[in-house]
């Protein structure tokens, strides 16, 4: 049996929300910015223990002043992942208002916070006070870069992880 | 169907759809092309899942639902997805729901040109977006930089007078972090605490004018030898004033200021009142505090609730009585500032202390 599962990718624009799906899904990776508008939803069939998941990740536009992230998008959420740009501070402050307004819409729901941008880590901004509130929430905290691969897997995996039922398992 | 109409469906890439009873999918305009291969794995009865077909709509369809059911003719969006069609080309799509003339209809537009322009005019907004907050970061890194330069020179001159007088390095260290307890709790900006935590260190810095046999005296001063003292606030003041540094200029504020009295009968202007700035009605409570509870060369120190007690009779005469009583609420941040900040190892405990208020 095949368990579908809906996850999200949530954070501010350009944090990179895409190139993380499409380093997970497409094992690409394209250093140009191009912003995402509406939303776009891969596929990836991942295993965990002997449960066999098919992850529909929706790619949402990432959230700025002109663009809104619709509740009705987060309807049959089974999980998500919060995405920050260690070099820009503004996109911390953003994944903590989407968690909170996720939590406040869907109650507790199975996250991963991603630290994106691991490869130019001598740039980050994001301090190491933000990160342990982070960690303080009690969601994993995956430094990645979608650039070199790097904590891609962990993120996706350590979200999957949480969404199959331990009797499951 | 009209052919008319089918050319303006197909000019702007839309298909008009009716739901059905079982919640299929009628198309009621010809399907364009690149519907086809979405829809090719359907039945040929010429009803559809849209909702298996575009998996986006899964979220839209109970919004839909609504909609219909109250007879809304008025068109409601899904928003804009993306699909892949078969030549692995981006299609942007949108659907609209609406009640007509008793039917449920869906309509299902390939955006093409319109999604491109706002792509691209987004991406222009975005990427303006992404250089404003590079710019801005890179003006915070170098003004915290200037705002680090600033705070060594100003440190540099308070151990100028160090050398003289007999206050310790510990104690103006303490001053500032005192004044900066007491600027947070007064919800000063993040700017104008760390500027007092550096300012108010430098309120005796005009002590260096002072002749060493004044200075330095053991004894009670005479009325001329105070006379004299007394002119530390007006030295201090000119040293530090005239810049456009804020630091500087607060640290002026509170040099000269600093022996003011609530009641207008200190000096150098007997000031009284809010008349004297609240940077050195801080300052003077801060420096009272560390002063009688420590021990100098010219006297012992005394027991915090005795200087506390010498203190509250300062309300209102020597101190103004709304800081003094903030200040007392503030007591446990004050002992452990004191109690932490101590000659030995100086600049690491200061760290860890001014790490808890920025905090």
């Amino acid at each position: 049996m095949v368990l579908q599962k809906k996850i999200c990718l949530l954070g501010a624009f350009s944090v990179g929300k895409t190139s993380l799906i499409q380093r997970y899904v497409n094992q690409l990776f394209s250093e140009k910015y191009l912003t995402t508008v509406g939303v776009k939803i891969d596929k990836k069939q991942v295993t965990v223990g002997n449960t066999a998941l098919s992850l529909m990740v929706w790619d949402l536009a990432g959230e700025d002043d002109f663009t809104q992230i619709r509740s009705a998008h987060l309807r049959g959420l089974s999980g998500y992942i919060v995405v920050i740009d260690g070099t820009r501070q503004n996109s911390f402050t953003v994944a903590l208002a989407l968690h909170e307004r996720v939590r406040t819409e869907l109650g507790q729901v199975p996250a991963v916070f991603a630290l994106n941008k691991s490869d130019l880590k001598d740039q980050w901004l994001i301090s190491h006070e933000q990160i342990r509130t982070l960690a303080q929430l009690g969601y994993p905290v995956i430094e990645t870069s979608a650039k070199l691969g790097l904590g891609v897997e962990e993120v996706f995996m350590g979200l999957a992880r949480q969404l199959v039922p331990e009797k499951v398992n | 169907m009209d052919s008319f109409l089918s050319s303006i469906y197909r000019n702007i890439n839309l298909t008009v759809f009716v739901r059905e009873q079982g919640g299929q999918f009628k198309p009621c305009s010809p399907l364009p092309d690149w519907l086809v291969f979405f829809l090719a794995k359907q039945s040929d009865l010429g009803r559809y899942n849209l909702v298996e077909a575009f998996p986006y709509l899964s979220c839209f369809i109970e919004d839909a639902e609504q909609h219909w059911q109250a007879k809304y003719s008025k068109p409601l969006s899904s928003g804009v997805w993306i699909e892949i069609d078969e030549l692995e080309h981006e299609l942007p799509l949108e659907a609209c729901v609406m009640w007509v003339d008793g039917q449920e209809v869906l309509l299902l537009q390939q955006l093409g040109e319109k999604y491109t322009h706002d792509l691209s005019r987004l991406q222009q907004v975005r990427n303006s977006l992404l250089t404003q907050e590079m710019l801005e970061s890179e003006v915070k890194r170098r003004t915290l930089e200037i705002r680090k330069r600033e705070e060594e020179i100003a440190i540099k001159l308070v151990s100028l007078t160090s050398l003289r007088d007999e206050e310790t390095g510990a104690h103006v260290r303490r001053i500032g972090l005192y004044a900066a307890v007491m600027a947070k709790a007064l919800a000063w900006n993040a700017e104008d605490i760390d500027t007092i935590r550096v300012a108010a260190p430098m309120h005796d810095i005009g002590k260096i004018g002072i002749p060493d046999r004044i200075l330095r005296k053991s004894g009670v001063l005479n009325d001329e030898e105070f006379n004299v003292m007394k002119k530390h606030t007006e030295i201090g003041a000119a040293m530090l004033r005239g810049t456009k540094i804020p630091i500087l200029n607060m640290a002026a504020d509170i040099a000269l200021n600093h022996h003011e009295r609530w009641d207008g009968t200190g000096y150098p202007r007997g000031l009284a009142d809010e008349a004297i700035p609240m940077s050195a009605r801080i300052t003077t409570i801060v420096d009272i505090y560390d002063a009688l509870v420590h021990e100098r060369v010219y006297k012992k120190a005394i027991p915090e609730e005795e200087a506390l007690n010498l203190m509250r009779e300062m309300a209102g005469r020597h101190l103004d009585p709304h800081l003094l009583k903030l200040f007392l609420s503030l007591l446990p941040a004050m002992r452990r500032i004191r109690l932490e900040v101590q000659e030995v190892n100086e600049e690491a405990q200061e760290g860890e202390v001014l790490e808890e208020i920025c905090v």
